[in-house]
């Protein structure tokens, strides 16, 4: 049921189970896959169904610098169905690499394999609204697929793997009635505010795990009351959830799992940009657009550089997809680019930032109108499939695909950040319309970063010239400017409660519960150890779905209210 | 042979009695007796005084009628008036739909009450007058599939191959609760054969049936009926606020001129409610005492 936490009785004490806290991908996950486990679940959104103002203001928060890092209040929604009211959809899985500790990425890898997370993903995928879990040309599609660049077989680089797109699915909009007539009681405009542990009666507080048993909630309309719980989750996104574990006290005073001041560092994004030009025209072929798969799932391939090669090059994870040419120069002639710079200010923030050049010339506005009107009936077909397959079609085509008639394409590329403990998320001194401290987030790159940029686009240079399909040029010393023109690849908040074995340099354990609280978990991107090159979301979910496991396993203890009598009286 | 078991089968030209007569056929203890309106043996089921000399040459009657809603409840106070005082077996089809308006697992023990129009209320009420017999055995089938299946086979499929229907997204969550025609089939020889069944009512849903997009897009991916289209919830409104209404109209008109079916299937709002509700029969009863194993879907549909 979905009910308005205006409505509870204030001051009053609501029991459960199990606290979930955000009603976002991860939050909606969890309570769907718990749905037939007989746990009493709550779950706390802080939004409503619509978009609210004020409750996104609760956000809002400052940044270190401004060119490296977009305002805390972008690229997240807080609202029921949290950021996936707002994604882009690209789904795929994290590589076996990604979890292993490599000694050339330092702070690498993860308590968990791949395998762990194997079980889950395709039941993640289903969530995600991406088809099949099936990641590679040959596995996802039973007919011969165009080849990305025809004659180019590298051991660099493959062109077989593949990213998949959700429709973009609203976790909100798409999974509603389910929650609607689920048994989880799901509590819109509901802000957690503290979780509170109980007082620390032991001289070795700070070393023995404390539970959490209460945690405040708190509307905007002035409402407020507690919920109790066997446990809890904080499924709220990788910055809000270490903004909520720093405002809690926790045993040792410095914040919720924070004794060893863990939370909030290693906060890590990805390092992407675009750039370069990879003129292809010596190919058999060029694709570089979607296909759809059986199931009806748009799928893409992209160059993504192999794990050996990885090794080889001491470089992080890295994909690149060919690309159209930069939109703010007129200079690609395209009616359809130029419309779309020219229609910049009505495009969301969040999706408008790359159409936005250094300072265009006064002449460029003229130029681009002069595209658009040359290059009218391409751009009247693109406007047509774009009205009929994007803003009509509930599953949307993902992205801009413009084959530039030379085949000189630009260079997009996603690549894993190095952790880094210096990279953070903390509170600061001004506090949101809850008294909630707002955070300040300080997100940095390191050499090491640059370096997988800049050893990866090398290779890609040498594979394209061995492989004779044609050339990429770029600047290598301008590769450092380029993959922070547009700073922190946007919505991805990862780090910033890490897992691991060790609680010295983790906040949580294998199973996401924080070392310090045995009965709090994070279902987040906020314990990833290292980012990979994947898009965070479906891991999240994965990892949620894992999460809702085990979960089940450890409140799931049956009751036996005969037995429990019994022991009662013997007591 | 003298000592096989004569059975009647009601409505035995239907898609399911033709299974059933087929069934009955192939056993070495039953000859079915294949009665309906217009088939081999004409009988009005609905008649009290056609129906009792049909009954003295049978031992038992399964009744597969399937017609309006009137005359499904003229069939059942018909039956039960021709039955009464014969201890005879009587194998009644039943449906889901007797449940009516509810979601969740459901079990033979809910309550039936017939709240989703009229073919659902009648449902009910036949069930209800037939109670009184005393060997009466209540077969509730979900979605019955298979090859040939009218409703949940072919019409599906014309849909899917006209990309109609496809992912419906949040409108194809509900539960399919399908039921392959076989198994309802072997549930009907069960329910002759076993003494026990007497007097109860039994689910006929496979286990771990799929949600109603997943069978749509398996069965889509069968058909090669790819890719699967994504179908909106505006298109869906379209198709049951503007379309079904007219190919509605079409169908009636056409009924005439004996074109009816040439024409697309309709998707009214009845059967776009089917697909959301989550309603999930549980039918652990009839695997346990009707000795019932469930035909895989994956495999029916490379199959049929």
């Amino acid at each position: 049921m979905i009910e308005d936490a205006n409505r509870i009785p204030a001051g009053s004490t609501l029991h459960a189970d199990l606290c979930i806290v955000g009603a976002g991908a991860a939050g909606i996950a969890l309570a769907l896959a718990l749905q037939d486990s007989g746990l009493d679940v709550i779950l706390l959104e802080s939004g409503s169904d619509r978009p609210d103002a004020a409750a996104q203001a609760l956000y809002e928060g400052t940044v270190a610098d401004a060119h490296l890092h977009p305002p805390p209040d972008h690229y997240r929604v807080r609202r029921f169905g949290g950021s996936t009211t707002l994604w882009g959809g690209r789904c795929m899985p994290m590589d076996a690499i990604d979890f292993e500790r490599r000694d050339y990425i330092a702070h690498s890898g993860w308590p968990i394999g791949l395998d762990d997370l194997l079980p889950y993903y395709p039941r993640a995928n289903q969530l995600c609204e991406a088809g099949d879990f099936a990641y590679t040309v040959e596995t996802a599609f039973t007919r011969p697929v165009r080849s990305m660049i025809g004659g180019f077989d590298s051991e660099t680089f493959s062109t077989d793997t593949l990213e998949r797109f959700s429709c973009p699915t609203d976790f909100g909009a798409r999974y509603r009635r389910r929650l609607e007539r689920g048994p989880a009681r799901v509590l819109l405009n509901a802000n957690l505010t503290s979780l509170s542990s109980r007082p620390a009666t032991q001289s070795d507080a700070s070393t023995q795990p404390q539970p959490v048993d209460s945690a405040q909630v708190r509307t905007l309309a002035g409402n407020h009351f507690i919920v109790q719980a066997q446990g809890y989750v904080l499924a709220a996104g990788g910055l809000e959830v270490a903004r909520l574990l720093l405002a809690s006290p926790g045993a040792s005073g410095r914040g919720l799992g924070n004794a060893r001041d863990m939370v909030g560092r290693y906060y890590m994004s990805h390092i992407a940009g675009t750039l370069g030009t990879a003129d292809l025209s010596h190919a058999g072929s060029v694709w570089h657009g979607y296909e759809i798969s059986d199931e009806g799932i748009y799928c893409r391939r992209r160059l993504a550089l192999r794990p050996q090669a990885q090794r080889a090059l001491q470089a992080g994870n890295f994909v690149a997809r060919l690309h159209h040419p930069r939109i703010p120069d007129p200079g690609h002639g395209s009616g359809i680019l130029s419309a779309l710079y020219l229609a910049r200010p009505i495009v969301p923030y969040e999706y408008a930032k790359r159409l936005y050049g250094d300072a265009p010339g006064r002449g460029a506005t003229l130029a681009h109108l002069r595209n658009v009107a040359l290059d009218a009936p391409g751009t009247a077909a693109f406007l047509w499939n774009w009205l009929r397959r994007r803003t009509l079609a509930e599953r949307k085509f993902p992205s801009i695909i413009m084959r530039p008639k030379n085949l000189r394409f630009s260079l997009d590329f996603h690549a894993e950040q190095e952790p880094n403990p210096s990279s953070r998320v903390k509170l600061g001194q001004a506090v949101d319309a809850l008294g909630m401290p707002r955070i300040e987030i300080d997100w940095r790159y390191t050499g090491r970063d640059v370096q997988t940029v800049q050893s990866a686009l090398a290779a890609l240079a040498q594979a394209f010239g061995q492989t004779g399909v044609g050339r990429l040029d770029y600047a290598p010393d301008q590769v450092e400017a380029e993959m922070t023109r547009y700073g922190a690849y946007g919505g991805h908040h990862l780090g910033t409660a890490r897992m691991g074995t060790d609680p010295a340099d983790s906040v949580v354990d294998a199973q996401c519960r924080l070392h310090e609280a045995d009965n709090v978990y994070i279902a987040s991107s906020a314990v990833f150890p290292t980012s990979s090159q994947a898009n965070p979301t479906l891991t999240v979910v994965a990892l949620a779905l894992r999460l809702a496991d085990h979960l089940r396993k450890t409140y799931a203890a049956p009751r036996a209210p005969i037995e429990s009598e019994i022991g009662s009286e013997a007591r | 042979m003298t000592n096989k078991m004569r059975v009647l089968v009601l409505g035995a030209t239907g898609y399911v009695g033709r299974h059933i007569v087929q069934a009955l056929a192939a056993t070495d203890w039953a000859e079915p007796i294949a009665a309906s309106r217009r088939g081999a043996v004409a009988l009005d089921a609905t008649d009290t005084t056609a129906l009792v000399p049909a009954l003295r040459q049978a031992d038992a009657i399964v009744n597969a009628m399937a017609s309006s809603p009137q005359d499904m409840i003229a069939n059942a106070q018909a039956l039960r008036a021709a039955l009464a005082g014969t201890p005879m077996r009587l194998v009644h089809l039943s449906s889901m739909a007797a449940y009516g308006n509810v979601e969740g697992p459901i079990d033979e023990d809910q309550p039936l009450l017939g709240d989703l129009g009229p073919y659902s209320a009648a449902k009910a009420q036949a069930e209800h007058i037939l109670r009184d017999c005393a060997q009466a055995v209540m077969l509730r089938p979900g979605c019955i599939y298979g090859r040939g299946s009218p409703q949940w086979s072919t019409r599906i499929a014309r849909l899917l191959r006209a990309h109609r229907i496809g992912d419906l997204g949040a409108a194809g969550d509900g539960c399919s609760n399908l039921v392959h025609v076989d198994d309802v089939a072997q549930a009907v020889l069960a329910a002759l054969l076993r003494p026990q069944a007497g007097g109860q009512a039994y689910n006929l849903s496979m286990a771990q049936a799929p949600t109603w997009n997943e069978y749509f897009i398996a069965y889509a991916r069968a058909l090669g009926a790819t890719p699967v289209s994504r179908i909106g919830a505006r298109q869906l409104r379209l198709e049951t606020k503007a379309l079904a209404p007219a190919l509605k109209v079409a169908e009636i008109a056409g009924r005439k001129i004996g074109l009816a079916r040439h024409l697309p299937p309709p998707i009214p709002p009845s059967l776009l409610r089917l697909w959301q509700q989550d309603i999930r029969l549980t039918s652990a009863k009839a695997q346990r005492e009707l000795g019932l194993q469930w035909t895989s879907w994956p495999d029916a549909l490379r199959r049929d």
